[in-house]
């Protein structure tokens, strides 16, 4: 190598100069001006240099707002053979092809029931589905879940953070749920309104999350009691743009175990948001809950921006600027809901072969209907509970068989109609338009239908048509 | 080039035509800038693997065209949100939010706040030009006092507020180590800018904390100026009010390190209270002496009577015996101001309703619960109350079993008035005979496992709720 150090001088490649003149501003040696002659790729008038009078300093080169404009030049005489590949396209980057690490099953040990909570139930549910990331804004009645994820986190090696409010909750859970690991919060209604927008990036840019919504009495603050009145948002109104996401609806303390450690599952199945939608009653409810036999050791998925060198090339976003662009994408989406259609409906029937009164009805008002059901055949009453596990997708495969049956459905639910709602668009959509007569018991503001209620109200009715 | 930039921006437009190697910036602008000056510092860093860059929105959106580190792009505002998500799911990972000042300054308040105040350590480059860009010209919270911009024709006035001063109140903020305004309108300051960006990035390298790098940037379009007069515009008006400088730079020690999440099924299952052990059973078949296949029980108090402590106890004992039961804090619109009522269910195999509006069993620990909930107390039901605090008993049906019991006063000779609800157990269980004895006393005994000094009390109380529950009534 030559001793005589000769400053580079810059390389100005002017079809990439937008001739804003910062560089000649900066040249304290007048060695650049903008060209009186337009560059005929780029329809600008493009900074051109003098090299007579260039002396290599730089100062133009770090005033360049343009990536590809003004270059620190190379040393004069060197040559270098550039990669032809990298040249002629194709390697854009030098990133590797992400890798995935999939997940593991780890055996329980066996033990005795649990008799815990409904909300700390979900929270094992998630320990046990992979979740070592909380993120939350405590709420009534969902907090339980909450503090209790904030005790066992640590001596997980987990991370809980209180976020400063819902909105906050959501996009932290976008960020780790972007880069790759399951996280969750446990919201209530007023707060999951709030996630909402969150909730459509997430579903737009594909990021796993699990949220759990403890439904209480609305609209507005409302109150602490519990209602099932976020069915419409769940099921139609997740933010803004063509979204849908799985919705899970338990009914006992158990299945709050259950449904929340198998919507880790789904969510990175689908690549998308997972709703457990529980009423307050579910939320606070103590009763007896069994460990899975199995508990799963997370791994970390190839699309994941985790911030290491196998998943470089990856990209998180919900912006597509170009309108074909953003139609594909939706129509990819909008395939993936249909997959989710086909196959993720889930439902629980009750007695319902022989029904002639079909109740349908989830969360904990199905397990008044359930024993409703018991009492009513106890009087010879045909009724059956058809309860839909997944309210979106509404379980319609398995609920047509049995409405073609039946002389009569009530649907029973702490809302103004939204479960009917879901029942008779799904039915429309199958092609069912001969429907039996469709009756109701409703009950709002965090007062739930009763199991002697429903007793009467079919029973009284079926007296008087026998 | 560093590597650190794509080297076809295939994001921008498909990299069709020039758009492939040029920004979507308008001439001039300072984001430009404040680009390569993040990319050579990526770069000469060698952290360009562990990069992950947040897009805000506003013109920076599409700063993952250009970045060739792992990209995660915002929604408004929310930016700092989503970095600290990247960041608790790999500290590992060097994470940036890149934000213009209606992102960071209006919308995303919040989000700014908590995660600088948090001090995790991720770094923050804060791009304020004064003026809302993508959306054409709007007025920003950074805007200068008498600007026009489209939602202020006749200039920023008192009405409209005065400019926000973020890196001021970033560094009074106790989170953050580092904090510095930079310039880009003329060479030294565009030395400072670089410097103060690297430095930024190197704090979090070190674990040291939060970092926050102002860049007061030239938006020549919409002060529709030329470059120059951009550049002279911000060193003439915006510079006076956001003054240039180090605001705080603490050195603070390397103090960031996150224990990795551990999937080791024994860790777990300690972290969520243990194994439950199986139990010893003593109960030889379903009370049915108090209703056929499903009891419902009400404890009914105030706060602090220990109503849902005793109901969870009874809850463990019936599923200890094998049945199913389900405890639960009652609600619905009587429940209001400082009552607590507990629902409580034991089914023979599966609990249905778990409300008990109209129960088999109610114990009252005050006089407005018993008033309130005897009437529904089901023929041939059975009602314990706390004697030493309720004088007159509303009149019942004579099928139902009334028991009154000194509670409150027992357990103040006991020396623990808290021990009231365990008197009322004991008292239920000479009353109803639900469960074995046995069987309440041992939840009463895993109830109080780490607490064993307080078994002996406990199960005094017990007793004496028994014996008075014993006692003829006249």
């Amino acid at each position: 190598m030559a001793t005589k150090k000769i400053k580079p001088k810059p390389i100005l490649e002017q079809e990439y100069c937008k001739g804003c003149g910062r560089c000649v501003i900066a040249c304290p040696r007048d060695a650049l001006h903008i060209s009186t002659k337009i560059n005929p790729i780029s329809g600008i008038f493009p900074a051109e240099i003098d090299y007579e009078i260039c002396n290599g300093c730089g100062l133009c080169v770090a005033a360049c707002p343009e990536p590809y404009g003004l270059r620190a030049g190379h040393f004069e005489g060197e040559f270098q053979l550039e990669d032809p590949e990298k040249l002629f396209g194709e390697k854009q980057t030098t990133a590797p092809k992400p890798i995935n690490i999939p997940s593991e099953l780890l055996d329980l040990p066996e033990s005795e029931p649990f008799i815990i909570k409904g909300t700390y139930a979900a929270a094992i549910g998630a320990l046990l589905g992979g979740c070592r990331h909380f993120f939350g804004y405590p709420i009534t009645p969902s907090t339980e879940g909450t503090e209790l994820m904030a005790k066992v986190l640590p001596k997980l090696g987990g991370v809980f953070v209180q976020a400063v409010s819902e909105v906050a909750t959501v996009n932290m859970m976008y960020g780790c749920g972007g880069a790759g690991l399951p996280c969750m919060t446990f919201t209530s209604s007023p707060g999951f309104s709030l996630m909402l927008e969150g909730v459509s990036y997430m579903i737009s840019a594909q990021v796993p999350g699990v949220f759990i919504n403890i439904m209480r009495g609305g609209p507005g603050l409302g109150n602490i009691g519990p209602e099932q009145a976020d069915l419409k948002l769940v099921c139609r109104g997740l933010g803004h743009g063509n979204t849908h996401a799985i919705a899970l609806a338990p009914s006992t303390p158990q299945e709050m175990l259950d449904l929340t450690m198998f919507a880790f599952q789904l969510a990175f199945k689908y690549r998308n948001p997972v709703v457990v939608m529980g009423d307050g009653y579910l939320g606070q409810m103590t009763g007896s809950v069994q460990l899975p036999k199995k508990m799963v050791k997370t791994g970390l998925p190839e699309w994941a921006v985790y911030g290491d060198e196998s998943h470089r090339k990856n990209l998180i976003a919900s912006i597509k600027l170009s309108e074909p662009d953003l139609e594909q994408h939706n129509i990819m989406l909008n395939k993936k809901y249909e997959t989710m259609n086909t196959n993720e409906q889930r439902s629980a029937s009750f007695q319902c072969e022989d029904a002639d009164v079909l109740i349908v009805s989830c969360n904990t008002p199905a397990q008044m209907a359930k024993g409703a059901v018991q009492v009513l055949r106890s009087r010879g009453i045909k009724a059956g509970l058809f309860r839909p596990i997944t309210v979106w997708p509404f379980p319609i495969k398995a609920l047509l068989p049995l409405v073609k049956k039946a002389q009569k459905i009530v649907v029973v639910e702490a809302s103004n109609g939204q479960l009917e709602d879901e029942m008779r668009l799904a039915l429309s959509k199958a092609g069912v338009y001969r429907l039996p007569l469709i009756e109701s018991i409703r009950h709002f503001g965090g007062v739930l239908p009763q199991m002697n209620e429903i007793i009467e109200k079919i029973g009284a009715s079926e007296e008087v048509m026998s | 080039m560093n590597g650190v930039f794509y080297e076809k921006f295939d994001r921008h437009a498909h990299g069709e035509g020039l758009k492939g190697h040029t920004t979507h910036y308008c001439a001039g602008c300072g984001h430009g800038l404040a680009h390569r000056y993040l990319a050579d510092a990526i770069n000469e860093l060698e952290i360009q693997d562990r990069t992950v860059a947040i897009s805000p929105v506003g013109c920076s959106v599409f700063l993952y065209y250009y970045f060739d580190v792992g990209n995660s792009q915002a929604a408004h505002g929310r930016a700092p949100a989503v970095a600290l998500g990247h960041k608790m799911a790999n500290p590992n990972s060097i994470v940036v939010s890149y934000q213009g000042d209606g992102d960071l300054a209006s919308i995303g308040l919040a989000e700014i706040m908590q995660v600088a105040q948090m001090g995790i350590p991720i770094t923050v480059i804060f791009i304020n030009n004064a003026i809302y860009g993508m959306t054409g010209g709007q007025m920003a919270p950074t805007t200068l006092h008498g600007t026009r911009t489209t939602t202020t024709p006749d200039g920023r006035d008192v009405l409209t507020g005065e400019p926000i001063k973020m890196a001021e109140i970033i560094a009074g903020l106790d989170g953050s180590v580092y904090v510095e305004r930079v310039a880009l309108f003329d060479n030294k300051q565009r030395f400072r800018a670089q410097k103060a960006i690297k430095k930024g990035l190197q704090i979090q390298m070190e674990g040291r904390g939060f970092s926050f790098i102002e860049v007061l940037a030239e938006c020549p379009t919409h002060l529709k100026m030329n470059t120059s007069n951009a550049e002279n515009w911000v060193k003439e008006n915006m510079v006076p009010i956001f003054h240039l400088g180090v605001l705080k730079d603490t050195g603070k020690e390397p103090w960031f390190e996150l224990d990795r999440p551990n999937f080791i099924p024994e860790k777990l299952v300690n972290a969520i209270g243990g194994l439950p052990e199986k139990a010893p059973r003593f109960c030889q078949a379903f009370p049915k002496h108090i209703a056929e296949n499903d009891i419902a029980l009400k404890f009914a108090g105030a706060g602090g009577d220990g109503a849902q402590t005793a109901a969870l106890l009874v809850t463990r004992a019936a599923i200890n015996e094998g049945f199913d039961s389900t405890h639960i804090p009652s609600y619905g619109p009587e429940s209001r101001g400082g009552t607590s009522y507990a629902d409580i269910h034991i089914a023979e195999d599966e609990v249905l309703s778990p409300a008990s509006p109209d129960p088999h069993v109610l114990v009252a620990f005050n006089a407005p619960s018993l008033a309130k909930f005897s009437p529904m107390v089901q023929n041939n039901g059975i009602i314990i109350y706390d004697s030493s605090v309720i004088s007159s008993i509303p009149k019942l049906d004579e099928s139902i079993k009334i028991v009154g019991v000194p509670m409150t006063l027992i357990a103040r000779e006991l020396g623990n008035a808290v021990v009231k609800n365990i008197v009322a157990l004991g008292a239920l269980q000479e009353a109803t005979e639900l469960l074995p004895e046995d069987s309440i006393l041992t939840a009463i005994r895993i109830a109080l496992r780490d607490k064993g000094e307080l078994i002996p009390l406990n199960e005094q109380a017990f007793k004496k709720g028994k014996a008075a529950a014993a006692l003829p009534r006249n």
